[in-house]
């Protein structure tokens, strides 16, 4: 019998108690890996390619407060701006769903096109959203989640403006890191509410990285002292402003986490003690043969790292493939787009069980060291 | 008022432990097994007893903090208005900050002779308006919105819960605001005398007010004809009003409803209040996952701790055959005593998740767009939900060890070591 061999007999020597531990400390793992990515959900939004070229003004008092429309030829005069678009948050309620996850936006169709960098056109043409003034833009994950196509009516209620909307589907886009949004005329919206001379923010892009900061810097002081001033920001910067705003949620998922790390290594710490209590006489014998302390300190180490590893493997596996059979969007309702489980993350937690494991065995192997001979073969039970 | 059902779910929470207990004393009664001989066990083997009890309170403590957050949410929102007062917005609007009411709209109700009068003969009506401000958090950790709210002072004495505590009310015609102190606490800018920066208006903090763990303790407050001077808002958000008495306040909603020229909804204060909260529903969703996946987990580590329980204990189980005693007594007598485990790791849970009462933090409310600002309220029918959340774990984790308990043979298990 090989060294290996005999560890793997003690750990197995117990089915029902390695299989309970195993499962747990999977369970566990399981848990941790969702709520990391959860966290890293909540705080790391999706990143777009053309991203770095995107800039969203807003006005300086909040996002609600809206921003003059005649700002416009100002901006477009702004050296280094490719287009810019008026880009109006409408938060309507569709089909009077409870909560509606997926946003509308007032924009104007001939300067948005050129914002629209990674998306493409997988159905319908453009240029008829462009032309019917109720036509709207909708993205992929939207049409598949209603089982909408081209030609399709969408009503929305308005929580924020007051008028509704009935749109038709033009055009659908898709390729975005977020392929939810829905996107209409902005003179729609300016016909519907008789007010032609707001608009939420601006969305523009900026010729090169290197210009954006100019950019920015210049839009910022462009408008400083007036009676609207602006806040420009990358887009980037925008979606982190949004993590912001939860204000202490990442923290307290942290703390969750936290607490499942401590039931992780209770759990393996009260299996090692179980599994060497219950064979102390045994290894009394095996010192009594002449194994050396660090020998039964290794074959204890290995066997508390065996079975939270394999634990920590299989949770780590179970929740990624779990992640990724099922889809987060519908699951969600919406809320969650992407939720994706990275090698970081189940490296990490993967991690956190096996040491756990080790760790947990260092107070029974101790304990062994520590035990004379006589003494352990005279412990009964 | 506010002390009267608390007590009530405090007795709640002690009759029912006390009810629990009683029952679980008759059925070992019943089996005939003393229950110390189940809390013995338990201290004998105190190693593996204080991993699961630490393991379960960890969960019940998880599971109770969340549940005690979206408390907190609800408490703010339940909590606020006056069951006097009616409040009216554009319909189809979620929440105030999203409502709009003409200066038509208001002079159409403002002559509505169902409103009761003041000293001097004045309507009881506050034409108000909600703007969201972003203000810098505390450590540089990013912007926050921050709900500002113009108020008039009609709508100052239609809410006699907001009393100042500090500095002194803003001057009307002044940039001054008050700010609700719990609020200030989380913004730099908040504290008295320090200057909010509102796109290129900047509004002195003269004072901070209280408002009794209410909606309100998340708003700042300025003069209305200010605040819509320097925001440039030719409409209101909202009205709130005091009508005569009920039967004006019935008139008056079905009035609103039915003129066909405004498209609002006047609503109770109060029942329009405690309709927002979405914020909270997610947290409790996330309670319960979070919840049920952890007992798993724990519910593996009670039956491996009770596995070895009963293991150990084999020969004195044959004993205890041999003496007389049925399969479902030495069933009941594991069940009970894996029960006994949980139930003391619910109470360390919830005891953990105690001290997080009244913890005061905030977070983005999804329907107002600003942060709220709201207190952990870890009440006694939570802890009782975490009790019997425990227990469940500790029966589920014993069932099986203690089957397998009951199924040795008596002669084997006598022979046994």
């Amino acid at each position: 019998m090989t060294v290996s061999t005999f560890i793997l007999k003690n750990a197995v020597r117990n089915p029902r108690r390695s299989l309970l531990t195993v499962w747990s400390v999977a369970v566990s793992t399981a848990l941790l890996v969702c709520l990391m990515t959860l966290q890293r959900e909540l705080t790391v939004p999706p990143e777009a390619e053309g991203a770095s070229l995107r800039v969203i003004a807003r006005n300086r008092v909040s996002l609600t407060q809206p921003l003059p429309a005649k700002q416009l030829a100002e901006i477009e005069r702004i050296p280094g701006i490719v287009a810019v678009t008026p880009f109006t948050y409408f938060g309507g309620q569709y089909n009077d769903e409870e909560f509606t996850s997926f946003a509308q936006f007032a924009v104007e169709p001939k300067r948005f096109r050129s914002l629209l960098v990674e998306g493409r056109i997988s159905d319908g043409v453009y240029e008829d959203w462009e032309k019917d003034r109720t036509g709207c833009l909708v993205g992929r994950d939207t049409m598949k989640r209603y089982g909408l196509k081209i030609g399709d009516r969408m009503r929305f209620r308005g929580t924020f403006y007051p008028c509704d909307l009935d749109l038709r589907i033009s055009a659908v886009f898709e390729g975005t890191v977020d392929d939810r949004g829905v996107f209409f005329h902005h003179r729609l919206l300016d016909e519907l509410t008789g007010d032609l001379g707001t608009v939420g923010t601006w969305y523009l892009r900026v010729e090169s990285a290197d210009r954006v900061n100019a950019v920015i810097a210049a839009i910022d002081a462009k408008f400083a002292n007036t009676s609207a001033e602006v806040r420009a920001e990358s887009e980037r910067a925008f979606q982190m402003g949004f993590v912001g705003m939860l204000g202490n949620v990442a923290a307290l998922i942290r703390t969750v986490n936290g607490v499942i790390v401590f039931t992780l290594a209770l759990v393996s710490v009260s299996t090692m003690s179980m599994a060497i209590r219950e064979r102390f006489r045994e290894l009394a014998v095996l010192k009594a043969l002449g194994f050396k302390r660090r020998d039964l300190f290794g074959f204890i180490l290995a066997e508390g790292f065996g079975l939270s590893a394999l634990g920590g493997a299989l949770g780590v596996l179970g929740a990624w493939g779990f992640w990724n059979t099922i889809d987060i969007q519908k699951l969600s309702n919406g809320i969650l787009l992407v939720f994706e489980v990275t090698p970081r993350i189940m490296a990490t937690a993967a991690a956190v069980a096996s040491i756990l494991g080790v760790v947990a065995s260092i107070g029974p192997a101790i304990a062994v060291g520590r035990m004379s001979v006589v003494g352990g073969l005279k412990t009964l039970d | 008022m506010k002390g009267a059902p608390d007590i009530l779910a405090w007795l709640w929470l002690i009759a029912g432990t006390a009810i629990a207990g009683l029952s679980v004393w008759g059925l070992a009664r019943w089996v005939g097994l003393p229950i110390q001989y189940n809390v013995r066990n338990v201290i004998v083997r105190w190693r593996s007893s204080v991993a699961t009890i630490l393991g379960i309170g960890a969960v019940v403590a998880v599971f109770v903090v969340l549940r005690a957050m979206a408390r907190g949410i609800e408490a703010s929102s339940a909590s606020t208005g006056d069951p006097a007062n009616i409040l009216v917005v554009r319909k189809g609007s979620q929440a105030e900050s999203g409502s709009l009411v003409t200066r038509d709209h208001f002079r159409i109700i403002g002559g509505f002779d169902e409103i009761a009068r003041n000293a001097s003969g004045q309507p009881v009506i506050s034409a108000e308006i909600v703007v969201i401000v972003s203000v810098p958090r505390a450590g540089g950790m990013g912007d926050a919105n921050t709900l500002l709210r113009g108020i008039t002072p009609r709508g100052m004495e239609l809410r006699p819960q907001v009393s100042l505590v500090d500095g002194r009310w803003f001057q009307p015609g002044k940039r001054e605001i008050v700010v609700a102190r719990s609020l200030s606490r989380r913004f730099p800018d908040f504290r008295i005398g320090g200057v909010v920066k509102a796109g290129s208006a900047r509004l002195q903090v003269v004072g901070h007010f209280e408002a009794g763990g209410s909606a309100f303790d998340s708003e700042a407050w300025m003069d209305a004809d200010e605040a819509r001077s320097i925001f440039d808002r030719e409409q209101y958000s909202s009205l709130l009003l005091r009508p005569r008495n009920e039967a004006a306040a019935r008139v008056l909603i079905g009035r609103v409803e039915s003129d066909k020229r405004l498209s609002l909804r006047a609503e109770g204060e109060v029942a329009y209040y405690s309709k927002q909260t979405m914020t909270a529903v997610p947290i409790k969703y996330i309670a319960g996952i979070l919840g049920a996946a952890m007992s798993i987990g724990a519910v593996f580590a009670a039956m491996n701790t009770m596995y070895a329980s009963v293991a150990s204990r084999t020969r004195e189980i044959g004993t205890l055959r041999v003496l007389g005693y049925s399969r479902t007594s030495v069933v009941v007598c594991f069940l009970i005593e894996g029960a006994f485990l949980a139930a003391i790791g619910g109470v360390v849970g919830c005891a953990l998740a105690r001290t997080t009462d009244g913890f005061a933090t905030g977070t983005l409310d999804f329907q107002s767009f600003a942060e709220t600002v709201f207190q952990f309220r870890v009440t006694p029918d939570i802890m009782g939900l975490g009790l019997v959340f425990a227990v469940v774990i500790g029966i589920l984790g014993s069932l099986l060890p203690a089957l397998r308990a009951a199924r040795t043979p008596v002669i084997s298990a006598l022979k046994s070591a």
